[in-house]
């Protein structure tokens, strides 16, 4: 859809502007200049100004524009980070296996639609290489659940 | 010592078989990277990170590196076959090269690519074995303020090189800002922390990295349109006369492309678009270019590989990244306790030579193995995206988790990768950011201690010739692109409309 102007990059810029408010304020609360030395909050505070100080040109330079560029659409993104936060819970349930067995099966079979055979071998697999090189060659300890894995 | 005796003991490290299993393992998956879509090296990288735990570094940097350039040479299958750059380094690439496979030159067009780039890809190592030892003689005698000053020149030069300054600087002051969340450097006290106790190591370079280059990067891939690849690849090697439009081409894309390498952030895509620019300047018939001119795959091809050699020079010598790939691997760096700058080639000189003497042998390993496999290659640029993206998010997430075995770490990467995403979606750049993150931490030491030395004085920086002149380069390196700009938007202005 064509705006008069980005206002999703606006919101963007608006982020950064208040991330860099964010640390304007809590560096207020640190010592700021000790003698001849700067204190922990000194460069922080600096950091904040010039990013809202940016943040800003941004947001003017957006508003500006006559006409924004069209925007790819944003639902098929979304439901991929949707499965993605899914996933992420599953591995504090389920554990690591069965939660990225079950992530990459909706993604493939339910998301993108592809034969569920195919989709159960290729996630099955994938999960399988990175139990075996996360789990039994790295040793790293990865969320387990009622099944062990 | 003479760099040619630290050569050989750099070939001694280098072809051991673990550390030539590496150097394969780099740059066969960097060519894979290359003409797979949505993932490019820097993200790939990231996500090798985890997988490199425990192993020698040695190892683990060859194999980085041999992904590197490795993609470079992938990047230009997906130009020449379906006019769609794997990099952005291979976007020059794609004029030229997509006419000749539509005029069924296919196979020349990848061959003098893989030539080209093995030449300048050795003569670019050749550089960096020769001028990077000097460069970190010289930085040997930097003190705070030169430090500053360098890294400030870094972040400034890597913010300037995308579409927009501003954007460019405002996610460098944000990587920064998010760099000093954690426990303060010099005075050991948290900060930024807001009560979570998980944030007082602060944010995690592999987090960062794999959210923005690969989450974000998938998030803004899906649902992007495929398009068609053209197999008929066709004879590989160059015939005489293409070989004798080609060879100069070659021989000038290198020398250009190892230059713009050198410059901190510079990087491989400016010196393709210059290595391009020159040919067409260069050429008895300019016209030619845009309708399949071989010279105008080989000198971006060959500018794009000695690029990514040259960006190495700062990387090693100075500790500042000459591109975005090689500002993640300078994380990896410190992830593995080195301390890349001067001293890397006194203290971890056996690690620095081993990695240039690989270079040699990955070159020559991508050599052997494009010209004959290409068609192999080109049949990946078959496999739909919707196979692809699942496994890589899955890669992602296992990576965050793994990391510190924190699932406080999955849903960082997972905010930042909404970040990310909104970044790719609107042209934010995402390097920037991962190199303020990387270089915070000696930025902001060099500048409290630089102000502790002069008593509170800026003037340290500025009565220091050699502060004083990268600060001034720092500066140009923001003002030149924005007042550039400013002219242009003039001069749309000024011309009427229809």
């Amino acid at each position: 859809m064509h705006g008069r102007f980005g206002q999703g990059e606006v919101i963007l810029a608006l982020l950064f502007a208040a991330l860099g408010l964010l640390w304007i304020a809590t560096a207020f609360g640190m010592p700021f200049w000790q003698g001849f030395a700067p204190q922990s909050g000194f460069v922080p505070f600096w950091y904040g100004v010039i990013l809202v100080g940016l943040s800003a040109a941004m947001v003017i330079n957006l508003v500006r524009q006559k006409e924004a560029a069209a925007e790819p659409p944003i639902g098929k993104p979304l439901v991929v980070l949707a499965t993605l936060a899914g996933g992420i819970i599953g591995l504090q349930v389920a554990g690591f296996g069965p939660s990225i067995f079950l992530m990459l099966l909706f993604l493939f079979a339910v998301v993108e639609k592809l034969p569920a055979i195919r989709s159960t071998v290729v996630a099955a697999a994938t999960t399988g290489i990175l139990l075996l090189i996360f789990k039994a060659w790295l040793r790293i300890p990865l969320p387990t659940g009622p099944l062990g894995i | 010592m003479d760099p040619f005796i630290n050569l050989l003991q750099g070939f001694a490290t280098a072809a051991t078989p673990a550390n030539l299993l590496m150097c394969l393992l780099g740059v066969v998956l960097g060519q894979i990277i290359g003409v797979l879509p949505g993932i490019g090296p820097s993200a790939a990288i990231a996500l090798l990170l985890p997988l490199t735990f425990g192993s020698s570094p040695t190892g683990a940097i060859i194999m980085f590196a041999g992904l590197y350039y490795g993609a470079q040479y992938g990047g230009t299958l997906t130009s020449v076959l379906i006019n769609v750059p794997g990099e952005s380094t291979s976007v020059m690439t794609a004029i030229d090269g997509h006419q000749m496979a539509q005029q069924g030159r296919a196979g020349v067009a990848l061959g003098i690519a893989a030539i080209g780039s093995f030449i300048a890809g050795t003569l670019g190592t050749l550089g960096l074995m020769l001028l990077a030892p000097i460069l970190a003689l010289a930085a040997l005698a930097f003190g705070p303020p030169e430090y500053f000053a360098l890294v400030a020149l870094g972040l400034t030069a890597l913010a300037a090189v995308g579409g927009s300054v501003l954007k460019g600087l405002a996610t460098g002051v944000a990587g920064l800002i998010i760099g000093s969340i954690g426990i303060d450097p010099q005075v050991g006290v948290p900060r930024f922390t807001f009560d979570q106790m998980w944030l007082f190591d602060g944010v995690d370079f592999i987090i960062l990295a794999v959210a923005l280059f690969g989450l974000g990067e998938v998030l803004a891939t899906t649902g992007l349109p495929a398009a068609k690849p053209i197999l008929n690849i066709g004879r590989v090697l160059p015939n005489r006369e293409e070989w004798r439009q080609a060879r100069l081409s070659i021989l000038r894309g290198t020398g250009v492309g190892f230059l713009i390498g050198i410059l901190p952030a510079a990087g491989a895509t400016i010196a393709s678009f210059v290595g391009y620019i020159i040919e067409k300047k260069v050429a008895k018939d300019p016209s030619r270019f845009g309708k399949g001119a071989i010279e105008g795959v080989a000198g971006p091809e060959a500018a794009n590989n000695a690029a990514s050699a040259g960006a190495m020079v700062p990387m090693f010598s100075l500790g500042v990244p000459g591109s975005n790939t090689t500002a993640v691997m300078l994380g990896a760096l410190i992830m593995f306790g080195l301390r890349p700058g001067p001293e890397m080639f006194t203290t971890n000189s056996s690690l620095v030579w081993a990695v240039i003497a690989s270079m040699y042998i990955g070159n020559l390993i991508l050599l052997l193995m494009n010209l004959p496999l290409a068609s192999l290659f080109a049949r990946m640029l078959q496999i739909p995206y919707s196979w692809i993206y699942p496994p890589i998010l899955a890669i992602c997430l296992t990576g965050a988790v793994a990391n510190a075995n924190s699932i406080e770490d999955a849903w960082v990467m997972l905010g930042f990768g909404v970040l990310g995403w909104l970044m790719k979606r609107y042209d934010w750049p995402a390097a920037p950011m991962v190199l303020g993150l990387v270089l915070g931490p000696l930025f902001e030491n060099t500048l409290r201690q630089s102000l502790t030395l002069s008593h509170g004085s800026g003037m340290i920086f500025l009565s220091r010739p050699i502060s004083a002149a990268l600060l001034l380069a720092a500066l140009l390196a923001v003002a030149v692109p924005a007042i550039t700009a400013l002219i242009l938007r003039q001069r749309q202005l000024s011309v009427p409309g229809p």
